[in-house]
C-alpha cells in the first residue's frame, strides 16, 4: 500500500481509541511475509548446518521445484478463503487434470504446450461447479467441496481405469526437474507468475477488491453495488482454475499420476494450511497469496528438514499442524487488542466474537 | 433438576408485589435508565409507554435479572434482592417475555416447557414424558392455549411461541410475568387472544408488567400507565384519568427542539424521487410518496413499523412490487449495483452489518461503492489517485483517524459513521435515503451529520431520513409522513412538524 497517511479533518487530535497503539511484537507479526522468508531461512541454515547436503544446488531447486504444486494449489485456496469460503475439492481437481494431461502425453506424446490449456479449461469447469453449488444451491463451501472433492475423485479414478501415468515425453520431464538457469528450475517460473499476477490482481483491479469486501462483509457489499454472487462463483472458478494448473506441474514434476494423485498427501489440507499460516483467515476479508507462496516453500523446507535431521518421518506433519496453529493464534494476537493470554484463552474469554456464515446478498 | 411441580408446590402460589427502587443502569456512558422507580402489583396489568430508546426494555431486563443494575435496590414481596441473574429471577418467580421469543427451535413445545426441570423417570437418565405430557396439557387448558405438545417449536407461530413462552413461566411456577412489546409482531386477532390471557393470569392475581406502543391495547388493557422519557420515569397514569393526548405528551416531552431549518419554497423544484403502490408482503403496503430535488423528507414511524423495509425496497436489497421512478425514468430491475448507478444511494441503519468493512482499511471502506469508477491505468487502479480521492472524501466529512490505512474498526462509532457519509457522498447520489444516520454516535458526530445532510441538500440532493429520533426528524426535515404498520397514515409538513405531532402520527394517530 501507499502508506501516504495524511492529517484528516480539522480536528488535530482525535480519541484516543482511534489512534493505533500497536507494540513492537504485534508489528513483527502483521508483516508476515518478511517474517516467513526470515523462518524458512532459519530452517533452512540450522538443517544446512547439520547437514551440509542440504545446502547443495541440487537440493536447493529441488526444494523451489517441489514446492510449486502446492504453491499453486495455495494461491487459488487463498482466493477461496478471502471470499470467507474454503475448497477441499483442489485436490481432485488436481489429480483430474494431471491425469487427463497424463494420459494424452503418454498415449499421445501431447505437447506441453497443448496441455496447458487443457489443464486450465479442466480446472475452470470444476471450479465454475463449487461456485455455482455454494452460490445457488445455498449449500457451506466446506459441505461444497467436501462433496465434489469425492464426486472429482471418482472421475479421477474412472478416467485412469486400471492404467496409471508413468512415461512422459522427455520434454515433460525437463520443465518439471530441470533448471532454467542456476538453481532456478523451470517450475519456479509458473509460480512465481502466478503469485506475482495474482498478487496485482487482487489490490489493484476492481475484481480483486470485491474479494476483500464480499469476504470481509457479504451483507455490505451487495449494499455498496458489487455483484456479489458473480464475485463468488468467479473466486472459486479461479481457484478451480489454479489448481488444474497446480495438476500440470504436478504432472511434469513427478513424470507420473495415477487415481490416487492429489488427494493421496492430502494436498487440500496443506494448501489450506499454507494460506493460514501465510496470513490469511477463514473469516474472510483478509490476507494475500505472496504469504501463501512463501509459506508452501515454508512447508517444503521444514518437511524436508524434518527428513534430513532424521525425526522420524511420522513427525512431519504433525510439524505442520502445529505451524498451522502457531501462526492462528500469532493471528488472534497481531489482529485483536488482545493480549497473548488473552489469545491463548480463546473466544470465550470476552475475546471478539468470530462473525457468521456470509449471506450472499438479497433477502426475501 | 426437581421436577416441576415437587420444586415449588402449586398451592404455594402467593400473590406477590415487585418494587424496583432508584434503579440505575447506564451503557459505557449513556445512561439507560437513571432513578427509577416503579411498583408492579399484583392483579394488576401495569404497562410502560415511552419512545424508543426510552428505556422500557431496560427496566423490564434489569428487573429479570438480564442486565446488572448500577444502583438502586429491587424487592420482591417486601425482601431485598441482591444480584440478581435470569437463572435466579427465575427461581424467585419472575419470568420475561421476549419481544422476540427465545425458544429452541429444534425442540417440541414440551420440552421446551420443560427445559432445565425435566422431571426425572423412574430408571436414572430418563425422563418421564408421561408425566409432562399431563402437566402440560393442565397448563395448556388453564390459559385456553391450543398447542400441539409435540409440534417442534420452529414451526409454531410467532403468536403460539409467546403462549408457549407464558405457560412456560407457569411451568416454572413464576408469579411475576414481564411481557416486552409482545404484540408487535402480532396480527390482530392474535393479539387479542394474547390481551385475553393476559386478562385471565391478571384474575389469578399475577403481577404483570408489559410494553406497547399500541395505545388501543394500552388504554383497553391496562390497570395503571407509567411513561418512561429519556432513561427517567416522568408520569404515571391509571388509564381512566388520562387521555390519549395527554399521554403522546407525556411520552415525547416539552417542544425542546428549534426548528433551525429555514422555510424552504420547494414547489418549483422538480420530483426526484416518485414511489407509488410499493407493497411487500407483511412487511407493508401501497406506500406512496414522492420528493423534490433539495427537500428533506422524514419517514417517522417505530421500530418495525415497515420504514426500513420500504427504504430497503426503494433502493433494491428487498423485492417489492409497486413502481419507483427516479429522474422521470422507471427504475424497474432493483439491485444496489443499479440504483447507485441511477444516482440513488442507502446508507442502512444496521452500520456493523450492512455498512462496514470492519477490518478492511479506512481507505477501501470509503472508496468501496465506487470501485469501478475510480481512476486507472489500463486495467489497474492507481493506489496514489485512490488515496488522494478517499483523503478528500473523508476531509468533507471531518473523519478523524490516524491513517487512512488503518482498519476501519478502531475508528470510534462516530467516525465510521463519517466514514459511511463520505463513502455514499463519493457517489455523487441525486437521492439519499438515510437510515438512522445518527444511531451510535457521539453529540460531535451528530452536529457534523446534521451540517453535512443540510448543506447537501442545499446542494440540490433529494433527501429521505428514516429516524426514531422524532427530535432529529423535526430539526431536519421540510416534510414528514409517518408509517404505522406498513401504511402511510399521515403527513405533515413545515411549521406544523412538531414532537408532539410527531409524536401521535407514529402511533397511527393524527391522521386525517
Amino acid at each position: 500500500m501507499t502508506g501516504i497517511s495524511p492529517s484528516l479533518g480539522p480536528t488535530p487530535a482525535g480519541p484516543a481509541s482511534d489512534r493505533q497503539r500497536v507494540s513492537a511484537s504485534r508489528r513483527l507479526l502483521r508483516q508476515r511475509e518478511p517474517l516467513l522468508v526470515v523462518l524458512t531461512l532459519a530452517v533452512f541454515l540450522v538443517t544446512f548446518a547439520v547437514n551440509s547436503g542440504f545446502g547443495t544446488s541440487g537440493n536447493i531447486s529441488f526444494l523451489l521445484a517441489d514446492a510449486m504444486p502446492l504453491a499453486i494449489l495455495a494461491v487459488g485456496q487463498t482466493i477461496v478463503c478471502i471470499v470467507r469460503g474454503i475448497d477441499l475439492s483442489v485436490a481432485s481437481i488436481l489429480g483430474v487434470a494431471a491425469v487427463s494431461t497424463g494420459f494424452l502425453a503418454q498415449d499421445h506424446n501431447a505437447s506441453v504446450w497443448l496441455m496447458l490449456p487443457l489443464a486450465l479449461a479442466i480446472g475452470t469447469c470444476l471450479g465454475l461447479v463449487n461456485g455455482l453449488f455454494v452460490v445457488f444451491a445455498r449449500i457451506p463451501p466446506i459441505i461444497v467441496t467436501l462433496g465434489t472433492l469425492i464426486v472429482y475423485q471418482g472421475i479421477q479414478l474412472l478416467i485412469c481405469g486400471s492404467q496409471t501415468v508413468v512415461t512422459v515425453p522427455t520434454s515433460y520431464i525437463t520443465l518439471g526437474n530441470r533448471n532454467l538457469f542456476s538453481d532456478i528450475p523451470y517450475m519456479l517460473v509458473p509460480g512465481l507468475v502466478v503469485t506475482v499476477v495474482m498478487a496485482i490482481v487482487l489490490r489493484r483491479t476492481s475484481w480483486g477488491r470485491s474479494l476483500y469486501a464480499v469476504g470481509s462483509n457479504a451483507d455490505a457489499a451487495f449494499r455498496a453495488g458489487i455483484r456479489v454472487n458473480a464475485v463468488l462463483v468467479s473466486a472459486y472458478t479461479v481457484c478451480g482454475m489454479l489448481a488444474g494448473l497446480g495438476g500440470l506441474a504436478f504432472l511434469v514434476h513427478y513424470d507420473s499420476a495415477n487415481g490416487q494423485s492429489g488427494i493421496e498427501t492430502n494436498i487440500q489440507l496443506w494448501s489450506i494450511a499454507a494460506a493460514l499460516i501465510g496470513g490469511t483467515t477463514l473469516t474472510g476479508g483478509k490476507g494475500g497469496v505472496v504469504g501463501s507462496f512463501i509459506a508452501a516453500l515454508f512447508l517444503e523446507v521444514t518437511i524436508e528438514a524434518v527428513i534430513v535431521l532424521g525425526v522420524p518421518q511420522v513427525w512431519d506433519s504433525a510439524a505442520v499442524g502445529i505451524l498451522l496453529l502457531a501462526a492462528i493464534l500469532a493471528d488472534r494476537y497481531q489482529t485483536s487488542g488482545i493480549s497473548l493470554r488473552q489469545a491463548l484463552a480463546g473466544p470465550f474469554h470476552r475475546g471478539p466474537q468470530f462473525g457468521h456464515e456470509h449471506g450472499t446478498g438479497r433477502r426475501r | 433438576m426437581e421436577p416441576a411441580s415437587a420444586g415449588r408446590p402449586q398451592s404455594g402460589f402467593a400473590p406477590t408485589e415487585y418494587e424496583a427502587v432508584g434503579i440505575d443502569k447506564s451503557f459505557s456512558s449513556h445512561a439507560a435508565l437513571s432513578d427509577v422507580s416503579v411498583t408492579f402489583l399484583p392483579g394488576e396489568i401495569h404497562t410502560l409507554v415511552g419512545e424508543n430508546g426510552a428505556g422500557k426494555s431496560t427496566l423490564l431486563r434489569v428487573m429479570s435479572g438480564i442486565y446488572t443494575r448500577d444502583g438502586g435496590s429491587l424487592r420482591l414481596g417486601g425482601r431485598d434482592l441482591g444480584n440478581l441473574t435470569p437463572r435466579s429471577a427465575q427461581q424467585l418467580g419472575i419470568y420475561l417475555v421476549p419481544q422476540e421469543p427465545t425458544l429452541m427451535g429444534p425442540l417440541s413445545a414440551l420440552e421446551n416447557l420443560f427445559l432445565g426441570i425435566l422431571p426425572r423417570g423412574r430408571l436414572p437418565f430418563t425422563v418421564d414424558w408421561k408425566r409432562m405430557r399431563e402437566t402440560a396439557g393442565g397448563y395448556f387448558a388453564q390459559l385456553g392455549l391450543d398447542i400441539d405438545p409435540a409440534q417442534t417449536a420452529s414451526t409454531l407461530s410467532i403468536a403460539q411461541q409467546q403462549q408457549l413462552e407464558c405457560a412456560r413461566a407457569l411451568v416454572h411456577q413464576c408469579n411475576v410475568i414481564f411481557f416486552d412489546e409482545p404484540t408487535s409482531s402480532l396480527t390482530g386477532p392474535e393479539t387479542e387472544i394474547l390481551l385475553d390471557l393476559m386478562r385471565r393470569l391478571r384474575e389469578r392475581s399475577f403481577t404483570l408488567g408489559f410494553i406497547s406502543h399500541r395505545l388501543d391495547e394500552v388504554f383497553e388493557i391496562s390497570d395503571r400507565i407509567t411513561v418512561l422519557r429519556d432513561a427517567k420515569i416522568v408520569a404515571e397514569f391509571l388509564p381512566e384519568q388520562v387521555t390519549r393526548t395527554e399521554l403522546v405528551a407525556a411520552m415525547v416531552g416539552k417542544e425542546i427542539a428549534k426548528r433551525h431549518r429555514r422555510q424552504r419554497d420547494l414547489s418549483g423544484a422538480e420530483t426526484v424521487l416518485e414511489v407509488s403502490g410499493l407493497s411487500a408482503s407483511r412487511a407493508f403496503s401501497e406506500i406512496s410518496f414522492s420528493v423534490r430535488r433539495g427537500e428533506v423528507l422524514g419517514l417517522a414511524g417505530l421500530v418495525g413499523s415497515g420504514r426500513t423495509e420500504i427504504a430497503e425496497s426503494i433502493f433494491g436489497v428487498r423485492s417489492a412490487t409497486g413502481s419507483v421512478v427516479l429522474d422521470g425514468k422507471p427504475f424497474g430491475r432493483r439491485s444496489p449495483a443499479a440504483a447507485i448507478q441511477a444516482g440513488l444511494i442507502y446508507l442502512p441503519e444496521d452500520r456493523g452489518h450492512h455498512g462496514v468493512f470492519a477490518n478492511v482499511e479506512l481507505e477501501r471502506n470509503i472508496t468501496a461503492a465506487v470501485v469501478p469508477a475510480l481512476p486507472r491505468v489500463g486495467p489497474l487502479l492507481r493506489p496514489a489517485a485512490e488515496n488522494e480521492i478517499a483523503a478528500k472524501a473523508a476531509e468533507r466529512t471531518h473523519v478523524v483517524a490516524a491513517s487512512l490505512q488503518t482498519p476501519i474498526k478502531s475508528l470510534s462509532g462516530g467516525n465510521q459513521q463519517r466514514a459511511m457519509f463520505s463513502r455514499w457522498l463519493l457517489a455523487e447520489p441525486r437521492v439519499a435515503i438515510f437510515d438512522e444516520p445518527t444511531r451510535g454516535v457521539d453529540v460531535g458526530a451528530k452536529a457534523d451529520i446534521y451540517r453535512i445532510i443540510d448543506s447537501i441538500s442545499d446542494g440540490g440532493i433529494a433527501i429521505v431520513i428514516i429516524s426514531s429520533e422524532l427530535e432529529e426528524l423535526v430539526v431536519l426535515c421540510d416534510r414528514v409522513i409517518a408509517i404505522y404498520e406498513g401504511r402511510v397514515v399521515s403527513e405533515v409538513a413545515g411549521d406544523e412538524i412538531t414532537l408532539e405531532r410527531l409524536g401521535s402520527m407514529i402511533v397511527g394517530e393524527g391522521a386525517r
